[in-house]
Parts: structure tokens; C-alpha cells; sequence
């Protein structure tokens, strides 16, 4: 098995100018972050808003540039590349956005919308424009004579479907989901899973799936990597193994079960998640865990490496 | 180059089918759309429906009460005032309109540039276009009178100048509000350059505002090509301006009123005019938020 993407050591320092009247301030939104995406796997980035899911996404693409780390797409060095070369790579490495109602320029037709990867690649399709118009959107389960409606024609389910025929249209090899569910209803939601289980069957696609929904999570990926505050927490190589971290533990324990016999009590946790500048020393968690000892407030934890199941955790459970 | 026309094109008729045939259907909106049709007829078929030369001189007959068949009277040179009028529409709308037209291209390039790449480029270009603000439209004028001398040329770059930086303020407000939409990340994630970006995305959604503006200039430029030309530092005799022909009727505003009046009266109502109907767009086009911004 080969690996498609490989992360190492990946940060963003986000900093805001200082002046001669306030101090420069420096926000890690992604720290440390290191992982590898095997073909046709699917990894799962859970955390909590504002933990930097959606950075570390912008960041494997580009679309944000590293402060420092490494990325490694099919082998090759990804922040090497020029901006003419990534422009290139881009039709391999392709994202659907959270937002599927700004998603699509509004005065473009389906049709164009679906179209325009083409247009920027400067490709032109197999077949006419018009059947490739087709297959695309009868590949994402849409009726092929909404090729001509405007978006605002279109319902949000229908939105995010063209979101994901425009990503796919130059057979990318990587699809970065960024909570593509999120702003849906909750039967759209799973009418959106499954079309993108069976395209990543159909095309062999490889995802790397952003949601703060655990439980979705769980359902659809691989693996799964836990965030909080930019760092990885734990990373989980089987979907149903046992939470290490006591965050993840709070997490998992706060999904909801169908069967009314399991009722339990959800311990919610206690306090608010720190301020991403200027981070005290130690665990970021440190403050809301119950297992908080000494050593957790001076010394940060490290993501253990060389084992199957790494967690940053000086208690792990 | 055709496809960059087609989009031009599109956006045009986008544009013009829902918008202007909106902005007519209410009944401020026929009038004054309306008067506006005429006057732009007026103005290129003045040299067929004017009953007299507008240079043509009868001292015998100078300072001639409106009636037959001058209906509108005559000046103190004996020139007829409707021709003069009919022929002041002409210098007015396309003096207007020239400079507006240059404004809009420059402050939209600068603009959606300074929008879209920020940085100290955007600061270096909004500091000199705010500056240009900071001079009365006048003291512009007069720059450039000085420079070039006086004449329609002068007044058409000073109205040009005084207009630029709400074109390009304009421009930049909504490049730099669409430039955070996902369909901007969505493209150039697919690969696009910067080029494709402006311009078959931003500029095209960022078209409206400014054409409804720069309708509402025109009316404004009229009145500042009236102003220039009152003083005498715009439109040169013979040449026919509705601000030289009040100008020139000052002289003998009490013997022969009409000389003053009628110039007046069209400058006004094509002011008032050229508002409602660009009240009416922005209501059709439901955009008043985005204008309030510039």
C-alpha cells in the first residue's frame, strides 16, 4: 500500500502585525501535524470549531502556505513546487467546501460551473461538452437537465452535489472533504454520504474527511486523527478502538446511542477552550481534563510515535 | 478573445433583461427613463429635427420673445435658443459621458488590482486616489485649463479626474468582499491564475453597482460640464453648452429671461431625471446595500 499524501511536521503560525500601539501576536493554528493518507484510505480530522481542521485542509492544498513541515503528494515535494507547477497538480488534488451555497458563482450556470475545471486546465473533455456535461451530473446523482438552472434555482443538496461534480471532473486522485455536510439538512446529509462512499468505490478515490461530527466520523473513514488547539491529540488507526486521550473520551462518550436502554450520563466538560494566542506551557487541555496532574501544565505532551495507536496524553487511558 | 466578449456580453444581457426592463416598469421609472430615451434621441438626431442653424446669426431679430417661429426665443446674437438647446444636449451627454466612461475604466482597473492583490500596492493606489478627492472639482478643472487651456478636452478629463477614486473605491469595496467567497477559493483550487479570476468571477459580480453609479455620474458630470462652462473655462463659443448659453444670458437676464431660463431648466430636469432612473436600477437591481459601501 502506498502512501498518496504524507504529512510531516506541518504548522501555521498565523501572526497579526504590531504597530506602535498594540504588540504582535502570534496564533498556532496547526502545530506538529503529521499523518500519512494511504490510496484509497479514508483519515478523519475530528475536533471542536476553531481547532484548525479547515487550516491543516487549506494548508495540504496549498491554499494557505506553511509556516514549516513537510508535504509529500505521490512522492513528490509539494511546497517545492512552483506556482505554475501547483497549478498543474491542483487538477489531481481537488476540495468540496462546507458551504455549497457560496460554493458556485452566481451567475454561472450548472452547466459552466461544471465545466470550468476544463476551462482552467485548458482541457477539453472526450466527448462533446455537452455529454461530459451529463455524465458528470448524472454521476453525482443529479438530473442532467439542471445543466442550464442558475444556483439560486437549486436546493443546498443539489448545490453541494455540483460542488462535488466540479471536484471530480478531472478525476482527481484526492478529494479534501471540508465538513461537506455540515450546513445540510440531516437527510440530505446522508444522501451526500452515500453518493460519496459509492463514488470513492467507483473511482477509487482517496479522502481526507473534516467534521467535528465524531460519530459520522466513525461511520465513514479509516482512521481517524483527533485535533484540538492545532495539535493531533490522538490518532486512531481503526474507527472502533478505544479512545487514549481523555479528550477523545469525552467526545466519543457524548455521541448520541439509538437505543433508548442506553441511556447514560454525558459528563459535559468543564470550561472553555483556551485562547489560541499566546498558549501556556503544557497540555491544552489541561485545564478541562479530569486526569490533570503536575506535569500536565508544564510540559507539553508529545504525540507518541513508532506504535500503532499514537496519543499526546501523559495519562493516556 | 471571443469567450472574453461572449462573458462581456452575457453579463450585459443579464444585466439588461431583468434590470433596466425592472427599473422601467414603474411609472417614475417610464417617465423618467422615458425623457431620458428622448434626450439621447435629441442629442444624435439634432441636426435633422433643429428648425434653425444654432450658429446662425440675426442681429435683427436678437433677444426674440418664445414664440413663432422661435419657440423658444432668441438670444442676444438672434440665435434660435431651442437649436442651441437641442444641440447643448449633444455637447453636455457626450462630455458627460466620455469622461464617466474613462473614469469607470480606470477606477475599475485600479480598483479591482488594488482589490484583489491588497498589500501596499492597494495602500499606494487608494492614498493617490483618495487624493484626487481632496480637490474640488473645480480646482481640478482649473488645473487643467491652465495646463491644456480651456475647452470641452479639458472639461472632459477634469470630470474624468473628479469622478475616479468612487469608481475605483468602489470597485475595490466589492472585489474585496468577493474575493472571500468559496467560489474564489473553489477556482483557484482548480488551478486558475489571477487573470481567470478577476476576470470571468470578480469582475463580472462586480459590474452592477458600478454601472448604476456611473449612471448617476453622468448626471452629476452633466451639471459639472454646465458649472465649467458657465465660467467659461469649458465649452468655446461657438460651440453650444448649456452652461455657456446661461453663462451668456447673465448679460440680459432681465431683458430677455428665456436666454437663462430654458438651459436651466433642461440641465434640471435631465439631472433629476438621470437620479430617479438610477434610484429606480438600484432598486431593481436590490444593490443598495453594496453602493452605500463605496
Amino acid at each position: 500500500m502506498t502512501n498518496l499524501l504524507e504529512v510531516r511536521n506541518l504548522s501555521k503560525k498565523f501572526v497579526t502585525p504590531g504597530g506602535p500601539f498594540r504588540k504582535a501576536r502570534a496564533m498556532h493554528a496547526v502545530n506538529d501535524v503529521s499523518f500519512d493518507l494511504a490510496k484509497g484510505r479514508v483519515i478523519g480530522v475530528v475536533g471542536e470549531s476553531g481547532c484548525g481542521k479547515s487550516t491543516l485542509a487549506r494548508l495540504i492544498l496549498r491554499l494557505i502556505e506553511p509556516s514549516a513541515g513537510e508535504l509529500r503528494f505521490e512522492g513528490e515535494d509539494l511546497r517545492a513546487k512552483t506556482s505554475s507547477q501547483m497549478r498543474k497538480l491542483r487538477a489531481d488534488m481537488q476540495m468540496v467546501f462546507q458551504d455549497p451555497y457560496s460554493a458556485i458563482d452566481p451567475r454561472y450556470t450548472v452547466a459552466r460551473a461544471v465545466m470550468e475545471p476544463f476551462v482552467v486546465q485548458g482541457r477539453s473533455p472526450e466527448g462533446s461538452v455537452d455529454k461530459e456535461v451529463a455524465s458528470l451530473l448524472t454521476m453525482v446523482g443529479l438530473n442532467a437537465g439542471l445543466a442550464s438552472s442558475f444556483p439560486h434555482q437549486i436546493s443546498g443538496g443539489q448545490k453541494q452535489r455540483v460542488g462535488i461534480a466540479r471536484a471530480l471532473a478531472l478525476r482527481p486522485s484526492l478529494l479534501v472533504l471540508d465538513e461537506p455536510t455540515a450546513s445540510l439538512d440531516v437527510s440530505v446529509q446522508a444522501q451526500i454520504i452515500s453518493l460519496l462512499e459509492q463514488l470513492r468505490d467507483d473511482l477509487g478515490l482517496t479522502y481526507l474527511f473534516i467534521s467535528h461530527d465524531l460519530s459520522l466520523v466513525r461511520y465513514f473513514c479509516d482512521e481517524i486523527l483527533v485535533m484540538y488547539l492545532g495539535r493531533v491529540v490522538e490518532a486512531l488507526p481503526d474507527t472502533d478502538l478505544p479512545a487514549r486521550h481523555p479528550y477523545t473520551k469525552t467526545l466519543m462518550d457524548s455521541t448520541f446511542t439509538p437505543d433508548p436502554k442506553q441511556r447514560r450520563v454525558i459528563a459535559p466538560l468543564e470550561g472553555e477552550v483556551p485562547s489560541p494566542f499566546n498558549l501556556p506551557p503544557g497540555c491544552a487541555f489541561a485545564d478541562r481534563c479530569p486526569y490533570t496532574t503536575a506535569i500536565c501544565r508544564t510540559e507539553t505532551p508529545i504525540l507518541t510515535s513508532g506504535t500503532t495507536h499514537p496519543v499526546a496524553c501523559h495519562h493516556p487511558l | 478573445m471571443t469567450s472574453n466578449i461572449g462573458t462581456v456580453a452575457r453579463a450585459m444581457t443579464g444585466f439588461g433583461n431583468s434590470a433596466i426592463g425592472s427599473a422601467f416598469g414603474s411609472w417614475l421609472g417610464k417617465i423618467a427613463g422615458g425623457f431620458l430615451v428622448l434626450l439621447v434621441l435629441t442629442a444624435i438626431f439634432a441636426p435633422w429635427i433643429t428648425p434653425f442653424d444654432y450658429a446662425a446669426q440675426n442681429l435683427m431679430n436678437s433677444n426674440a420673445a418664445p414664440g413663432w417661429p422661435h419657440l423658444l426665443g432668441t438670444d442676444q446674437f438672434g440665435r434660435d435658443v431651442l437649436s442651441r438647446v437641442i444641440y447643448g444636449a449633444r455637447t453636455s451627454l457626450s462630455v458627460s459621458a466620455t469622461a464617466i466612461a474613462i473614469s469607470i475604466s480606470v477606477g475599475m482597473t485600479l480598483g479591482a488590482a488594488a482589490g484583489y492583490f491588497g498589500g501596499f500596492f492597494e495602500r499606494a493606489v487608494m492614498t493617490v486616489v483618495d487624493l484626487t478627492w481632496s480637490f474640488p472639482d473645480i480646482l481640478i478643472a482649473l488645473i487643467f485649463v491652465a495646463t491644456i487651456g480651456p475647452g470641452l478636452t479639458s472639461t472632459t478629463f477634469a470630470i474624468a479626474i473628479a469622478y475616479l477614486a468612487q469608481f475605483t473605491r468602489l470597485t475595490r469595496a466589492q472585489i474585496v468582499r468577493l474575493k472571500r467567497e468559496t467560489f474564489i477559493e473553489a477556482t483557484i483550487n482548480l488551478g486558475a491564475k489571477p487573470r481567470h479570476i478577476l476576470q470571468y468571477h470578480l469582475l463580472p459580480n462586480a459590474i452592477a453597482p458600478v454601472i448604476v453609479v456611473g449612471m448617476l455620474a453622468i448626471g452629476d458630470g452633466i451639471v459639472l460640464e454646465a458649472t465649467l462652462g458657465f465660467f467659461g473655462l469649458g465649452a468655446q463659443p461657438p460651440t453650444p453648452s448649456w452652461g455657456a448659453m446661461m453663462s451668456s444670458g447673465t448679460a440680459q437676464l432681465f431683458l430677455s429671461p428665456w436666454v437663462i431660463i430654458f438651459p436651466g431648466v433642461v440641465v434640471a430636469v435631465t439631472v433629476v431625471a438621470v437620479n430617479l432612473f438610477g434610484d429606480e436600477l438600484i432598486r431593481a437591481l436590490n444593490i443598495r446595500d453594496r453602493i452605500r459601501g463605496a
